[in-house]
Parts: structure tokens; C-alpha cells; sequence
């Protein structure tokens, strides 16, 4: 239990290629205790922990987003957990996300236009940290104009200016989250006020043995939802277009074989993880593989170390567009499964057909050095360079 | 012939079934997996193989 060589904690830095860090900690030391919390490598102790929720819960001393009350439906477990998952899964379907997509085709073809002539444009932030943002607030019907202020408060969370360490992260989130709070009060109210098709909107109408879910339980699910499903989606696209631009014969592969894309998102999603990571809180005092852990003691379980690991995956370092089967844990799995893992693939999809429909062969601009963002794997900035259609 | 059995305590909603087996599995409303044939045959075999295979919470069993 000695060799943490080569150990980088994700949370405090960002790190181009994970996968060799996941290897050496499920070889040397697969329940390792960080500063930040007892990380699980091993796909097996961490299936059973993402399960496990009475042992190894999501409640909200798992982490501080500066958040009040419990997020709902992440920091609640069962059984409460269901009756949240019952209202809000519904909305989140991939047949509700498919009568969603055509708009997305759009948005993701203007975004396209605003540079495809140009010849080349910061992915980051021209598509990846735009397009899951203005797609969130179609979702739940907020004004558009609304964008650069969610931009600021997503990052303001999750990636507080000035945070020393995860000390002071609840002083330097709280009073960004006292502004999201507002802001989807008065959304609610505008929602109340005149009901659309929209998530917000369902959500207002929906019924648990005939109660409304209260002010309260209706801003602590919009506030997850802007934390969740903001981020993730751009870290996404970060990576996997990283990835495409860097391994032209993958890229290729897609352009030749238009119905492997679903498929190779599965496989992206294996072995980028761009949510690498997932936080829990010991319950009891137990033991994980011979390690004892102690009641209040945070857990890390490393989804992509689960996804890299030999036990459930042959060949983890060889990414094949066409693995079969590919049950990855990217988007987690237990009672907390990503609730918008639907929507996930279904921007992911729209952005890599669309994208490589018009801008087949690009990129990374030479000389470039990527720097990876800490906790989720973005990128600061990825410039990219094609041929001018 | 291949029986097709989910548990429904562990399905999630992963959705991996009914989108790799479409013949075999659908969505219930809040996108848990339903089976459609609880009896299969044939190519639908190799279908429900792959979908048993691909679930992340080993929710389905074939007999």
C-alpha cells in the first residue's frame, strides 16, 4: 500500500491521459486513500459501491457545491431517492430525447456555419461549452439571452476562482449558488405562470401520490441540473474530439461506416470517462479489498479505472469502435445512474455526425498544448484547423 | 429457444438493451427495460445475447 507513484488526484489536476494513472493504481494499490478522499480502481469494488448506497451514500457530505439543501435527485438515496427518479426519469428517456433532437440538428448546424469558411475555430469554445448550454435551456424553456450567465455560474461551482483546496470550496460556491437559487425562483414563478412544453414545466405539473413537489424540491433538481448537465457534455466533446483529431483512422472509420457512430460513442465514453470520478461517503466503518475504511470517510470510486480495467474489458488499452460488448461505467450505474445520460448521447451523436458531415478532416492546431481541466476532463482551449469546404 | 427474463429491482434505465435489441426489449415510461418476447429464437438469439452482455447492471438472464 505504498506505491503512489504516479498517482495525480484528478480533483486537483488535470491530466491529458488518465489511463496509465488507472492501470499503475488498480496494479499497486486498488483502494488507495488520497488527501481528498479512499479512491476505488478496481471495476468490482466499485460496482459494488455505486450499488451499495446504505454503505456508501451520495448524500451531501460526499461534496460541498455550496449547495443548502441536498441536490435532488444525486444527494438523496433510496428509498427517497425513487420517488424523484419516478417524476423526473420520464422526461429524460431517449424517446423523449429524440423528439428533442431535430432542434439540436440545428443549433448544431448554426454553430457549424458561424465558422466552418473560417478554417478553423476554438472547439472549446465555439461548440463544446455552448451547444450543451443553449440545449439545456431549450430544455427547460429559459430565455437564450440567458447563456453567458449560466456560463459563469456553471464554472463559479464547479470550478470556484481562488479555491485552495476543497477547505473553503462551500465560502467560494455558496454565493454563486445563492444566485442560481434566485434565478430559478423566478423561473419557477414565470413557469407557473404560463406552463409550455418544456421540462420545468412538467416538472411544475408533476404529481407524487398526488402532492406538487415543493418550491424548494423544485429548485434543488434545477440547481443539479445546471451543475450536471452543463459541464459534462462539453468535457465530453473536448475529449472525444481531441481524441478523433489525434487518431485520424477512427476519425475515418466514422466517415466510412455512418452506422458504427452509436457504437463508437459507447466505446469514447469507455475510454475518455470524461466524468472520471464520482464521490461517496462511508455510512459505517467497512473494509474494501483488506482496507479498512472508516464511517464519514469520502470514497472516490474512479469510473475510468472501472473502464479500463482487464477483469470486464480485453485489450482496455485498445479503443475499437466496434466493441461488443461494452458495458462501461461512464455514466455510473446503481440507483444513481446519470439521469441525463440519454440527452448526453443524443448531443453527442448530433454533434459528431453533424460535425463530421460538414468538417470531415481537421486538426489540432500545430503547436498547441492542451491543458485538462481538474475533477472533469475539459480542455482550457482546443484549437482546430481543416480545409475550408 | 431462448427465455428472456429481467430483474427489474436492478434495471436502471441504461437503455443499452432496447437499443441493441429492439426486437426484444422496450422502454417502459420512465425508460426501464420491458420485455417484448419473453421467448426467442433465431437471429433474435444473437440479439438478446448482446443485450445481456451490454447491460451495466446484469439486470437481464437468458435460460
Amino acid at each position: 500500500m505504498t506505491d503512489t507513484e504516479g498517482y495525480v488526484d484528478q480533483m486537483v489536476a488535470g491530466i491529458a491521459e488518465p489511463q496509465p494513472m488507472y492501470k499503475a493504481l488498480r496494479e499497486s494499490t486498488p483502494v488507495f486513500r488520497s488527501p481528498q478522499a479512499v479512491v476505488l480502481s478496481r471495476l468490482a469494488d466499485i460496482e459494488m459501491a455505486l450499488k451499495r448506497t446504505e454503505l456508501f451514500s451520495s448524500n451531501m457530505d460526499a461534496v460541498d457545491l455550496g449547495n443548502v439543501r441536498p441536490l435532488i435527485p444525486l444527494q438523496i438515496d433510496p428509498p427517497e431517492h425513487a420517488k424523484y427518479r419516478r417524476i423526473l426519469d420520464p422526461l429524460f428517456t431517449p424517446r423523449e430525447m429524440a423528439r428533442r433532437e431535430p432542434r439540436v440538428t440545428e443549433l448544431v448546424n448554426e454553430m457549424i456555419d458561424a465558422f466552418a469558411d473560417r478554417g478553423e475555430c476554438d472547439f472549446h469554445e465555439e461548440f463544446a461549452v455552448p451547444l450543451p448550454c443553449t440545449v439545456f435551456l431549450q430544455l427547460l424553456g429559459l430565455p437564450l439571452e440567458d447563456l453567458d450567465q449560466f456560463l459563469v455560474w456553471k464554472d463559479g461551482v464547479i470550478r470556484p476562482e481562488g479555491a485552495e483546496g476543497l477547505a473553503r470550496r462551500h465560502e467560494d460556491s455558496a454565493d454563486v449558488a445563492q444566485q442560481i437559487y434566485d434565478y430559478f425562483e423566478r423561473a419557477i414563478d414565470d413557469h407557473i405562470a404560463s406552463p409550455r412544453d418544456d421540462v420545468l414545466s412538467a416538472m411544475i405539473a408533476a404529481r407524487i401520490e398526488g402532492q406538487p413537489l415543493s418550491r424548494e424540491e423544485l429548485l434543488d433538481i434545477c440547481f443539479l441540473f445546471l451543475i450536471a448537465g452543463l459541464d459534462t457534455v462539453t468535457d465530453s466533446l473536448d475529449c472525444f474530439f481531441v481524441y478523433l483529431a489525434r487518431h485520424p483512422d477512427h476519425r475515418h472509420q466514422l466517415l466510412a461506416q455512418p452506422d458504427i457512430l452509436p457504437s463508437a460513442i459507447e466505446e469514447l465514453l469507455r475510454w475518455e470517462t470524461p466524468v472520471p470520478g464520482v464521490a461517496r461517503v462511508a455510512m459505517a466503518d467497512v473494509e474494501v479489498g483488506g482496507c479498512p475504511i472508516a464511517k464519514g470517510e469520502r470514497v472516490s470510486p474512479l469510473l475510468g479505472a472501472a473502464n479500463t480495467d482487464p477483469a470486464e474489458f480485453p485489450d482496455p488499452d485498445l479503443v475499437d469502435f466496434a466493441r461488443n460488448p461494452n458495458r462501461h461505467r461512464a455514466f455510473g450505474g446503481g440507483p444513481h445512474r446519470c439521469l441525463g445520460s440519454h440527452l448526453a448521447r443524443m448531443e453527442l451523436r448530433v454533434a459528431l455526425r453533424e460535425f463530421h458531415r460538414r468538417i470531415p478532416d481537421y486538426e489540432i492546431k500545430p503547436g498547441t498544448r492542451l491543458t485538462y481541466t481538474a475533477a472533469l476532463r475539459s480542455v482550457e482551449s482546443l484549437p482546430l484547423v481543416f480545409p475550408v469546404p | 429457444m431462448t427465455r428472456v427474463a429481467v430483474d427489474a429491482d436492478r434495471c436502471t434505465g441504461h437503455g443499452r438493451c432496447y437499443t441493441l435489441a429492439p426486437g426484444i426489449f422496450d422502454a417502459d415510461e420512465v425508460g426501464h427495460c420491458l420485455v417484448l418476447a419473453e421467448e426467442v429464437a433465431g437471429e433474435l438469439e444473437a440479439q438478446a445475447h448482446t443485450a445481456a452482455q451490454n447491460c451495466p447492471e446484469g439486470a437481464i438472464t437468458l435460460t
